[in-house]
C-alpha cells in the first residue's frame, strides 16, 4: 500500500520555513470546542488532515488523506437539483430517479457542497491560516484557564502537515495557552522534535509490538513508532500512551501486557489509556465511498476492558480506560 | 415499631409519586413547575378548563365548598377588602391535611386565583391592548408576585405579632382601612386553618397506633398551637411557619419567591445543634417535609451585604435533603469567587447524581456589576437574591414584576420587515429592515413601559399582594400595597424573547438576498407568506447560513447589535410615570405561544412554529452538536449588563460528568461562564434513551425530569408541544 502521507513527508524537509501565521495554512477538517475527554481541562481540538498510517478501523477516515474530499449523505438529498448545475466536471447525475455521485470524476473543488443546502454534500478539508484557527481557539480561553485546559492538535495526524503544526503550536503558545498533540509519532525523530519545545503534553498511539502485526493492520511497520517512543520517553514531556483496543488485533492480555511491559520504565508517563473500539466512524465511510472494514468488529465489552486494565495496573503501570 | 426518618421519607416519597400521578390523570397536563400542590378529595373538587400557556386546554380543581363574595357588577371581587375577606372565606373552606408521616402539618389544594372572574374590572380596561398586541408584548398589565418578601420578618413577629402590627398602623393611617382590613383577614384566616389542624393533629394523634407518629402528631398540634399567633423558637417551628406562608403565599397569588433558606435558618440550627437538640439527620427530614410541601425557590450560599459568603451548614444540608427527595425542587447555587468551593462541588455531584435539573447556578459577578449600573450600592445588589424562575429581588424591599412582561423580538421584526415590503416608496434593503425594526423595537418598549404605569395605578386596587405585603419592610407600615409604593425600590422588568430567531433571519437575508443575490427581496416575501410551500431548498438555504452562537458569525454580530437596541430604548428612560426598567432576555415556556402568532421567518422557521428560547441559539446552530462552551460564549455577548438576567441553558450528557475530573470539568464550565459575566446556568443532565423512550409512552416514567426552561418539571406531565422541543433538542445533538 503506498502511503501518499509518508512520500509527502519524505520528500519535506524540515527545515524551518519562513511561515508567518497569516501566511501559513493547514488543511483542517474539524474544531471541535468542549473536548473533554483527550487530555486535561476544557481542550479545543483541531483535526488536521492527513495521515501515515491506514489503520483498517479508523474511526476519522476522513482525516486520512491530505487533500479535501466530499462527503455524500444521500438520505439528506432533497433532490433539488443544485449540485448537477453547480459541478463544473457533471459528477453529479440522476440515474433512474436516484442521484448518484461520480466519484472519480470529482476534483473536490467544493462547488456543489456550497450550493446544497440541505447538508447532503460536505466538503472535509478547508484551508485554514494560524490566525483564523487560533482566533476560532481563543473564544474559549476562559475555559482553558478556569479548567487547566488549552489546545489539542489531532487528526489524521498533525505530523503530517508539521510545517504548519509548528506554526500553529508557536502562536499558540506565544498567546499562552497549553498545548497538546494526539500522533501515532511515525515521523523522522527530528520532526516530532522539532514541535516538542512548543507542546506541554504528547498523547501518542501505541498499537501493537509486533511489527508483521502492526504493518498488516495499519499499512506500516512499528519500527519508527517505537523508536520515537523512547526518545520520547527519554524527554521530559509529559506523555500518555493510547492502545485502541481493537478486537482479533490486539485485545488479548498478553498483547496489551506487551505493550505495557514496553512502556513500563518510561518515566514521563502520565499514564496508559486504553480505548475500546466503536463503531461511530461507519457512516463516514459510506459518505466517503470507502469500504469500512472494520464492520464485523464488535465493540469491546466493558468486563473485557476492565480485565485488561487490571492486567496493566498489575505491571505497576498508572492506567485508565472507559 | 418505632420508624425512621429515612423509613417516614420514603413513605412520603411514595405519597408524593401518588399525588403526582392523580394529578396527571385528573388534570392532564401541567406546563408548569410541578408545584406541591394536592388535589382536593373528589367530594370537593370542581373541574374547570382554561387556554394555557402553550394553547392547550389547561384542566384545573376547584373547591366546590368555596364561591367568593362579589362586591362590583361584573360579578367580580376588587380591592383589598374584598380580596382578604374573600381570601379569608376560602382558607375557611379549606381542607385540613396532614400526613403523619410528615413532621410538618399542611397541604394546599387550590388556587384562590382561579375564583377571580373576571380578574379585571371592565371598567378599567388599558387603551394600549391593540399595539401591544402588534408586538407580541406579554405586558404584565395585572400580574401578580414575582418579586420576593423577607422570611425574617414572620419569623419575628409570627402571626400574632403580624395581626398587632398591623393593628397599630392602622390607628397611625385610618384612611388605609380598606388595605388594613384586607391584610387582617388574610392573617385570622390563616390562623384559624392552622387551628383546625391543631385539632384535627390531636385526634388523629388519640387514634394512632404507632408510637413514632402518635408523638409526631401530638408535637405537630402543639408546635401549631404555639404558632397560632407566637413566633417559631425552634428549627423545626420555623419550617413549620415557613410552610404556613408559602402556602398561602403560592394559594392566594401563586407566589413562590423564598430566597435565601441558609442564611433565615442557620441561628436555629446553630443554637439548637450546639445544644445537641437537633442532629443533621433531623434537621434533613424536617426541611426534606418543607420542599414537599411545595417546590420555592431558593438561593444558597452566595456572598452577604459585604462580600463574606453566606454559605453555612444549612445550606449542605438542604443541598442533601433534594438529593433525598429526588423531587422537583428550586435550588439556586450562588456562585461568586469566595463561596464555599465544597457547596459548588457538592451542587455539581447531585446535579449529575439525580439529573432532577438541580440546582442551578447563579452568576454573581454579573449580576452584581449589572444591578450597580442602576445607581445601587454593591451592598444592595449583592442583597438581591435568587427567587424565581430566572430572577432576583431584594427581599421584602423591591418590587419587580420580574418574568411577567416579554416582548417577542420575531413579532416585531415580522412588523418591521412587512412595513417596509409594503412601503413602495423605498427599495428594500438590510439597512432600511434594520432601521425599521428598531423603530418598532423602540415603539414596543414605549408601549410596554406606558403598560406597566397603567399597572402600578391599578393593580393595588383590583388585586393587591396582600401575603407579600405582610412580610415586607414600608407596606404595613405605609398603608400601601407593594405595587402601589409600599416597598423601597422599583425595578420592573421587561425581558426580549426571539433573540436567535431575528438573529439568524437578519443574517439570512443579508448574506442570501443581499450579499449574494440568491433571492429578491419580492421573491423572499413570497415564500414568507406561503410559508415556504413548495420551497424547501429555498428554506433550508435560508437556514443554513451560519447561526448566532457559533461564534465570529454574521448572526452572532446581529445578535449583539439587537441586545443593545433593546437595551438602550429599555435603559434610555424610566417609564413616563418614573419607575426603573431592566431589561433581560428569557422566554419562560412562552416559546411556543408566542411562536403561534408569527408567520414564517426568514432564517427557515415555519409559520406559527416555536420562536428560540431566551437567550440561546437555535438548536443544531453548530453542525455536530452543541458545544456548551460555544453556548457559554454566545449567551455572554448578549447579557443586556443591569442585573437581570439571560440564562444559558444546557443539556449535558451523563457521561460529560464522569469521575473527579469531569465533576471538575463541569465546575470549570460554571465558573467560565460567570467569570465572563454570565448570569445564570439551567443545566439539564440527560440520559438519551431515556428521554427518546418516555417520549413514546410517557406514562412508563412518570419519575422523569427535565429542564424545560428556567424550570424542571415531570416530562410525562408536559404538553406534547413541549415535550416535542425537548426531544428535538436531544436529537439534534446526536446527528
Ligand atoms: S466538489 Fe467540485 S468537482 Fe467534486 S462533485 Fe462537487 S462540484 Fe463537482
Ligand atoms: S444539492 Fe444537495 S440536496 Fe440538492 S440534489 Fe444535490 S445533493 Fe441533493
Amino acid at each position: 500500500m503506498p502511503i501518499r502521507e509518508n512520500l509527502l513527508l519524505k520528500r519535506n524537509n524540515c527545515t524551518r520555513k519562513t511561515l508567518t501565521p497569516q501566511t501559513a495554512k493547514g488543511t483542517i477538517f474539524d474544531i471541535q470546542r468542549f473536548s473533554v475527554h483527550d487530555g486535561p481541562g476544557i481542550r479545543t481540538t483541531i483535526f488536521l488532515k492527513g495521515c501515515t498510517l491506514r489503520c483498517f478501523w479508523c474511526q476519522n477516515p476522513e482525516g486520512i488523506h491530505l487533500k479535501p474530499e466530499v462527503m455524500f449523505y444521500p438520505d439528506r438529498c432533497i433532490y433539488c437539483g443544485n449540485c448537477l448545475l453547480a459541478c463544473p466536471n457533471k459528477a453529479h447525475v440522476v440515474k433512474e430517479d436516484a442521484h448518484v455521485f461520480l466519484r472519480e470524476k470529482c476534483t473536490a473543488c467544493g462547488k456543489c457542497a456550497q450550493t446544497c443546502y440541505a447538508g447532503a454534500l460536505v466538503l472535509v478539508g478547508r484551508e485554514m491560516t494560524v490566525d483564523e484557527v487560533v482566533d476560532e481557539v481563543l473564544r474559549d480561553k476562559v475555559f482553558y484557564e478556569t479548567s487547566g485546559g488549552g489546545v489539542t492538535l489531532s487528526g489524521g495526524d498533525p505530523i503530517v502537515q508539521y510545517s504548519f503544526s509548528r506554526a500553529l503550536l508557536k502562536k499558540c503558545k506565544k498567546v499562552g495557552l497549553h498545548t497538546a498533540i494526539e500522533t501515532a509519532a511515525n515521523c523522522q525523530w527530528k520532526i516530532l522534535a522539532s514541535l516538542l519545545p512548543m507542546l506541554d503534553l504528547v498523547m501518542m498511539d501505541i498499537k501493537h509490538v509486533d511489527s508483521e502485526k502492526h504493518k498488516k493492520a495499519t499499512g506500516v511497520s512499528n519500527k519508527i513508532i517505537l523508536n520515537n517512543a523512547v526518545r520520547l520517553s527519554k524527554t521530559k514531556k509529559p506523555l500518555i500512551l493510547r492502545v485502541p483496543i481493537i478486537p482479533g488485533f490486539n485485545d488479548t492480555k498478553s498483547e496489551v501486557e506487551a505493550i505495557a511491559e514496553f512502556v513500563k520504565e518510561f518515566s514521563n508517563l502520565e499514564y496508559l489509556e486504553l480505548l475500546p473500539f466503536h463503531r461511530l466512524g461507519e457512516g463516514k465511510y459510506k459518505a466517503l465511498g470507502l469500504e469500512y472494514s472494520a464492520s464485523n468488529l464488535a465493540v469491546p465489552a466493558k468486563e473485557k476492558m476492565r480485565e485488561l486494565s487490571e492486567a496493566v495496573k498489575k505491571l505497576g503501570i498508572k492506567v485508565r480506560g472507559n | 415499631m418505632e420508624l425512621t426518618y429515612e423509613q417516614r421519607l420514603e413513605a412520603l416519597c411514595k405519597t408524593k409519586m401518588q399525588q403526582t400521578r392523580e394529578k396527571q390523570e385528573v388534570l392532564l397536563v401541567m406546563d408548569q413547575d410541578d408545584h406541591g400542590r394536592i388535589l382536593p378529595s373528589p367530594e370537593f373538587r370542581e373541574i374547570t378548563e382554561y387556554m394555557g400557556p402553550s394553547g392547550e386546554m389547561v384542566r384545573d380543581a376547584k373547591l366546590n365548598n368555596f364561591k367568593p363574595k362579589s362586591n362590583h357588577p361584573s360579578g367580580g371581587f376588587f380591592g383589598a377588602k374584598a380580596c382578604g375577606e374573600n381570601f379569608n372565606l376560602f382558607l375557611k373552606a379549606h381542607p385540613v391535611y396532614i400526613n403523619p408521616m410528615s413532621s410538618l402539618a399542611g397541604g394546599y389544594m387550590a388556587y384562590f386565583m382561579g375564583y377571580r372572574n373576571p380578574s379585571w374590572p371592565p371598567e378599567l380596561a388599558s387603551n394600549l391592548e391593540d399595539e401591544q398586541r402588534k408586538y407580541g408584548v406579554y405586558p404584565g398589565i395585572g400580574a401578580t408576585q414575582h418579586f420576593c418578601q423577607d422570611m425574617t420578618i414572620g419569623f419575628k413577629l409570627g402571626w400574632g405579632g403580624l395581626l398587632r402590627k398591623i393593628r397599630r398602623y392602622r390607628k397611625l393611617n385610618p384612611e388605609k382601612s380598606d388595605f388594613y382590613d384586607g391584610l387582617e383577614q388574610v392573617v385570622l384566616g390563616v390562623q384559624d386553618w392552622i387551628r383546625r389542624h391543631v385539632e384535627v393533629a390531636r385526634e388523629m394523634a388519640k387514634k394512632e397506633k404507632n408510637p413514632t407518629l402518635r408523638r409526631n402528631l401530638e408535637e405537630i398540634a402543639e408546635i401549631n398551637e404555639w404558632l397560632i399567633s407566637k413566633p417559631p423558637r425552634t428549627f423545626r417551628e420555623a419550617c413549620q411557619w415557613t410552610v404556613w406562608y408559602q402556602m398561602i403565599a403560592r394559594m392566594y397569588n401563586g407566589s413562590g419567591s423564598m430566597g435565601q433558606i441558609d442564611v433565615w435558618l442557620k441561628p436555629y440550627y446553630e443554637r439548637e445543634s450546639a445544644a445537641g437538640t437537633l442532629t443533621d439527620e433531623e434537621a434533613i427530614f424536617h426541611l426534606a417535609c418543607l420542599l414537599l410541601n411545595d417546590t420555592q425557590y431558593y438561593q444558597l450560599g452566595g456572598p452577604d451585604g459585604e462580600g463574606k459568603d453566606t454559605t453555612n451548614k444549612v445550606s449542605f444540608l438542604v443541598l442533601e435533603a433534594v438529593h433525598r427527595l429526588k423531587a422537583p425542587a428550586n435550588i439556586g447555587i450562588r456562585v461568586f469567587d469566595g463561596l464555599n468551593p465544597e457547596l459548588l462541588r457538592r451542587g455539581v455531584e447531585i446535579m449529575f447524581e439525580d439529573k432532577t435539573g438541580f440546582p442551578k447556578f447563579l452568576g454573581d459577578k454579573g449580576l452584581v456589576e449589572g444591578f450597580v449600573k442602576n445607581g445601587y450600592s454593591v451592598q444592595l445588589a449583592r442583597q438581591r437574591v435568587y427567587s424565581g424562575c430566572h430572577w432576583f429581588a431584594i427581599p421584602g424591599r423591591e418590587y419587580t414584576l420580574n418574568d411577567c412582561v416579554k416582548i417577542n423580538f420575531t413579532k416585531v421584526f415580522e412588523v418591521a420587515f412587512w412595513d417596509m415590503m409594503n412601503d413602495s416608496e423605498i427599495k428594500p434593503s438590510v439597512d432600511e429592515l434594520w432601521s425599521r425594526f428598531k423603530k418598532h423595537l423602540h415603539r414596543a418598549v414605549e408601549v410596554t413601559k406606558e403598560g406597566l404605569d397603567f399597572h402600578m395605578k391599578n393593580m393595588h386596587k383590583v388585586f393587591p399582594e396582600l401575603v407579600l405585603d405582610l412580610l415586607c419592610y414600608g407596606t404595613i407600615e405605609k398603608g400601601l400595597d407593594a405595587s402601589n409604593g409600599g416597598v423601597e425600590y422599583y425595578n420592573l422588568c421587561i425581558d426580549g424573547s426571539g433573540l436567535a430567531t431575528v438573529a439568524d433571519s437578519f443574517a439570512a437575508v443579508e448574506q442570501r438576498v443581499e450579499k449574494e443575490g440568491l433571492l429578491t427581496w419580492q421573491q423572499l416575501a413570497e415564500h414568507l407568506k406561503n410559508d415556504f410551500k413548495d420551497a424547501e431548498n429555498v428554506r433550508l438555504m435560508l437556514s443554513s447560513v451560519p447561526r448566532y452562537g457559533r461564534g465570529g458569525t454574521r448572526a452572532d454580530q446581529w445578535a449583539i447589535r439587537i441586545v443593545q437596541a433593546f437595551t438602550k430604548f429599555v435603559k434610555e428612560k424610566p417609564t413616563p410615570a418614573g419607575f426603573n426598567v431592566i431589561p433581560g432576555l428569557f422566554s419562560w415556556a412562552s416559546m411556543i405561544s408566542m411562536g403561534q402568532t408569527v408567520g414564517a421567518t426568514p432564517n427557515g422557521r415555519h409559520a406559527h412554529a416555536p420562536i428560540s428560547h431566551g437567550a440561546s441559539p437555535d438548536p443544531g446552530f453548530l453542525r455536530g452538536g452543541s458545544a456548551p462552551t460555544a453556548m457559554a460564549v454566545a449567551v455572554v455577548s448578549v447579557q443586556c449588563g443591569y442585573g437581570n438576567a439571560a440564562p444559558l441553558q444546557l443539556d449535558m450528557d451523563l457521561g460529560l460528568a464522569r469521575g473527579e475530573e469531569g465533576l471538575a470539568k463541569v465546575e470549570a464550565l460554571i465558573k467560565g461562564h460567570f467569570e465572563l459575566g454570565g448570569t445564570m446556568i439551567n443545566m439539564n443532565v440527560i440520559d438519551k434513551k431515556q428521554i427518546l423512550k418516555a417520549h413514546q409512552d410517557p406514562s412508563k416514567y412518570p419519575n422523569l425530569i427535565v429542564r424545560v426552561t428556567g424550570f424542571s418539571a415531570y416530562f410525562a406531565s408536559l404538553s406534547k408541544n413541549l415535550r416535542q422541543l425537548v426531544v428535538d433538542r436531544i436529537l439534534e445533538e446526536e446527528t
